[in-house]
């Protein structure tokens, strides 16, 4: 449901300035530049802080069920090891490439440093098309990944976590073949395990119950009320269902939500759990008979005070950033938002809560899941939830409080509260050797 | 073979100690994997995953020779048994016993895995020891086995490998040679790779009465869920047992208001219908090492008749066996509640389940102490020592999370408390082993 790469520009340089628009990589470079200029960050540190600190690539063979070898190509980039071990996901997908791990490598060290973990970034991917492997050649082509990057990992080094077509299943696999090569249970080597191989509590629901809270926080610097806001809702997933079910919960009019298949709408308020256990029988939004259905365009554009993007990336770009009425937009996905739409919302005043701020509560409680591990002892879900509370809380005061003191948009502000912090670590340890 | 050439150490083994009594002929071996099948059964766990379970994951015999105070160098046997490293890494009692058996130690290291898993714990089960007789051997000599036999096994403990814990005769002192011994070959201190340790190097607050508390727990939980007893009449409990856990339940339990009505050692029963003045009986023993000549007014009998008393709640917290096939007809309780290693045998196990008289079981019920050795690791592994107060607090979360979970199973599968605490614990482990997954 991209209607972005659906909309194919008409000129070259339209073409062009499209592609730049749609890089959310170039976005955030874009960003990283702005913020270090009103940090007046020195140029030795702007490169730094910019630079992966190391990026391993490897090729590694795996029999396959025909009976032939097949090679495969695997990244992992760790940008920065300054406030602490890598951290981030480990992506399955056809078209990875190591620009993309690279970006999104600095990505999470952005976001690790924005709520305050002690992680740097980190990102890895294999070239390869999970939907056509079966089940054993997933589990020999994960297990020789992660044996083949097995050096530069490890619970003070750097620790994997789900991503694009990868899930608890992986992570047990990737934990497994780590404790076996190091003779000894490290269930601290990844996150986002099941339960019972050292999970978390609470992890499934991280990301939007952080998206419920950023929702709170902003509505208390706009001086506005749940019972009094009308919320939309893209995605109905693991952010935008549980995130829609929360404000639901907290008495938030949820006046749309969307899924694969489009969007519905009720001007008086949908029954979100009724709405999600219709997505769960029938796996489809299609033929839900309590609201009206439109197409995922004009959902973005409906008449509401909320909007919580929490599908994919370039939702809100230049081309609809006009007929965007909603007076706060809290993004759950990665890069909804373009860098273009960006400006424009902030010359209208247009709160957003960016990603890297609002849908950290999935790192968080990764966090948490290594800590838990590191101690071998296992917090009740409502310890998990108290202290992801506590950390959202505090980062959003902390962006708050550098968007007051720069006079810039959240999304800026979180940059420069981020970089800041590493940069300050990096001055602290200062270079060795 | 000239008479110069025997093994010192062969002495420990003249003159068998008594053994425990085994009335029923299983071995503890086989009671185990005969439970396991069963539980295996009734879960349908597939033939692949069942033998995986099956067997033991690793097991290593050691030859330990020690330099005895007489000059000569004794060998004496080791072993360490590591059952399913599925849920974590492998923790069981070392013991130092005469009589050690590898079937034995086979048979602790998977029940250890079942118990650890009933109680959600992170860890797999194991079990080892030193064939050795420590009232014949002097302190010295048994430190340097100790050691040795750690060093031997050196490559397979640690904190996230195999942590160890005490039992039969070994105590903390011996936790502490474990921990020194792993520490200094490590070069780094590492407390976390024995548990039952003494406090001043790392060991847990409760520790000591952390079975009774335990057992405490569950006993309440059991009262109260299976509806026994009355409300008009305190519960009446009768412990054989007045060691550290069946003497500190007694003194919990009568803390608590229950009439404890029948406690007994290995050579007298005492009993009083009304209740017996337990803080008077155990002060005594704590002096005299026995309760043959205390002065409380009770009727005095043997620990075969106190079994067959009538009461609310029995709980033997004595010796393996102790309700065995010639006895377990004679039980007059409404429940039995198991605070030693399998005291009520295989057989006593089916008469009482057709009698319709539940049996709390040992994995279930005593585990309070595995929970407060797992407590101690994770202690180990923060740094920071718990005060009491949170010790207790979390073990009973533990023990009534574990009590809630069998008791679910016990509706779910229609089956005995004992054979839905093995299958709660065989789901888990073989869920754990299948997301794993068999690497290399």
């Amino acid at each position: 449901m991209s209607q972005g790469t659906a909309a194919a520009g008409a000129g070259s340089t339209d073409a062009q300035s499209q592609q730049d628009e749609f890089n959310p990589f170039q976005a955030m470079a874009d960003r990283f530049d702005r913020a270090a200029d009103l940090l007046g960050l020195e140029e030795g540190v702007r490169e730094v802080i910019r630079a992966p600190d190391r990026e391993v690539i490897v090729s590694f063979p795996v029999l396959m069920d025909d009976g032939k070898v097949k090679v495969f190509k695997g990244y992992r980039v760790q940008h920065s090891f300054l406030r602490g071990p890598a951290k981030g996901g480990i992506r399955f997908a056809p078209d990875v490439h190591l620009d993309e791990v690279r970006a999104l490598a600095a990505w999470m060290t952005w976001k690790c440093s924005v709520v305050n973990v002690p992680f740097g970034g980190g990102k890895g991917g294999v070239v390869c098309d999970p939907r056509k492997m079966s089940r054993g050649e997933l589990e020999r082509m994960t297990r020789r990944y992660t044996a083949a990057i097995m050096d530069v990992l490890g619970p003070e080094r750097d620790v994997p976590a789900p991503d694009m077509n990868t899930n608890e299943q992986t992570m047990a696999w990737i934990m497994d073949t780590y404790s076996m090569h190091a003779r000894r249970s490290t269930t601290a080597v990844v996150t986002g395990k099941p339960l019972s191989l050292g999970g978390s509590r609470g992890r499934t629901e991280a990301t939007g119950r952080g998206v419920m809270i950023s929702c709170r926080e902003a509505l208390k610097t706009l001086g506005m009320r749940p019972e009094n806001t009308a919320a939309v809702v893209q995605g109905a997933g693991n952010v935008g269902g549980i995130g829609a079910q929360l404000l639901h919960r907290e008495g938030y009019k949820v006046v749309s939500i969307s899924d694969i298949s489009g969007a519905i709408y009720n001007e008086r308020g949908l029954d979100i759990p009724d709405v999600l256990s219709y997505i769960k029988q029938n796996r489809t939004l299609e033929g839900y008979t309590e609201a009206d259905h439109l197409p995922h365009a004009e959902q973005l554009e409906l008449e509401c005070d909320l909007l919580a993007p929490c599908a994919t990336e370039n939702q809100i770009t230049s081309r609809n950033v006009d007929k965007i009425r909603a007076k706060l937009i809290v993004e759950g996905a990665n890069g909804p938002t373009t860098s273009a739409a960006d400006d424009i919302l902030e010359e209208r005043g247009t709160l957003v809560v960016p990603d890297i701020l609002s849908n950290a509560g999935g790192v968080t409680v990764s966090y948490f899941e290594w800590v838990q591990d590191r101690m071998g002892y296992f917090w009740t879900e409502d310890i998990v939830n108290t202290r992801l509370e506590q950390s959202m809380v505090a980062a959003f005061n902390d962006v708050d409080k550098v968007r007051k003191k720069y006079d810039v948009s959240m999304r800026i502000a979180s940059y420069i509260l981020a970089m800041d912090r590493v940069a300050s670590v990096y001055r602290l340890r200062g270079l060795f050797g | 073979m000239p008479d110069s050439f025997r093994n010192p150490a062969d002495q420990d083994l003249d003159g068998h100690l008594a053994a425990t009594p085994v009335l029923d002929e299983e071995t503890p071996f086989a009671s185990v994997q005969s439970l396991f099948d069963e539980a295996a059964e009734k879960l349908g766990v597939a033939e692949d995953a069942y033998h995986v379970l099956r067997k033991p994951d690793r097991e290593i015999s050691c030859a330990v020779p020690v330099q005895l105070d007489n000059g000569r160098l004794g060998v004496f046997d080791g072993w360490r048994v590591q059952h399913n490293m599925g849920m974590g890494p492998f923790m069981g009692p070392m013991r130092l016993d005469p009589n050690l058996k590898l079937d034995d130690l086979r048979a602790l290291a998977a029940w250890m895995t079942w118990k650890c898993a009933v109680l959600n714990i992170p860890f797999g089960g194991a079990a080892g020891g030193i064939k050795i007789n420590t009232k014949r051997r002097s302190q010295t000599e048994v430190e340097r086995a100790v050691r040795r036999y750690t060093a031997n096994l050196l490559d397979v403990l640690g904190p996230d490998s195999d942590i160890l814990a005490p039992d039969v005769a070994s105590d903390e002192n011996v936790m502490a040679w474990v921990m020194d011994t792993v520490s200094l070959h490590e070069r780094h201190t590492a407390g976390a790779a024995v548990t039952g340790k003494p406090v001043a190097l790392g060991g847990s607050a409760g520790m000591r009465d952390g079975t009774a508390r335990g057992l405490r727990a569950i006993l309440n939980l059991a009262l109260e869920r299976l509806r026994i007893g009355s409300l008009d009449h305190r519960p009446v409990v009768v412990i054989q047992g007045a060691g550290h856990v069946g003497g500190n339940l007694a003194r919990l339990l009568h803390g608590a208001g229950f009439t404890v009505a029948g406690i007994s050692d290995v050579n007298v029963a005492l009993y009083d219908p009304e209740g017996l003045p337990i803080p008077e009986i155990l002060e005594h023993r704590a002096k005299s090492g026995t309760l043959v000549d205390c002065k409380v007014e009770c009727a005095r009998m043997t620990n075969e008749e106190l079994l067959a008393v009538e009461c609310d709640v029995l709980v033997p917290c004595a010796i393996a066996n102790a309700i065995n096939s010639s006895n377990a007809v004679d039980v007059r309780a409404k429940l039995i509640v198991e605070g030693a290693h399998g005291p009520v045998s295989a057989r006593a196990d089916r008469i009482l389940d057709e009698r319709g008289l539940p049996v709390v079981p040992d994995i279930l019920a005593n585990a309070g102490g595995v929970v407060t050795n797992y407590f101690e690791w994770v202690q180990n592994r923060q740094g920071l020592n718990w005060v009491p107060d949170l010790v207790s607090r979390r073990r009973r979360r533990f023990m009534t999370e574990a009590w809630n979970a069998v008791l679910a199973f016990r509706e779910q599968y229609d089956v005995r408390l004992r054979m839905a605490a093995h299958m709660l614990a065989v789901k888990r482990v073989s869920e754990a082993d299948a997301l794993r997954g068999i690497y290399a």
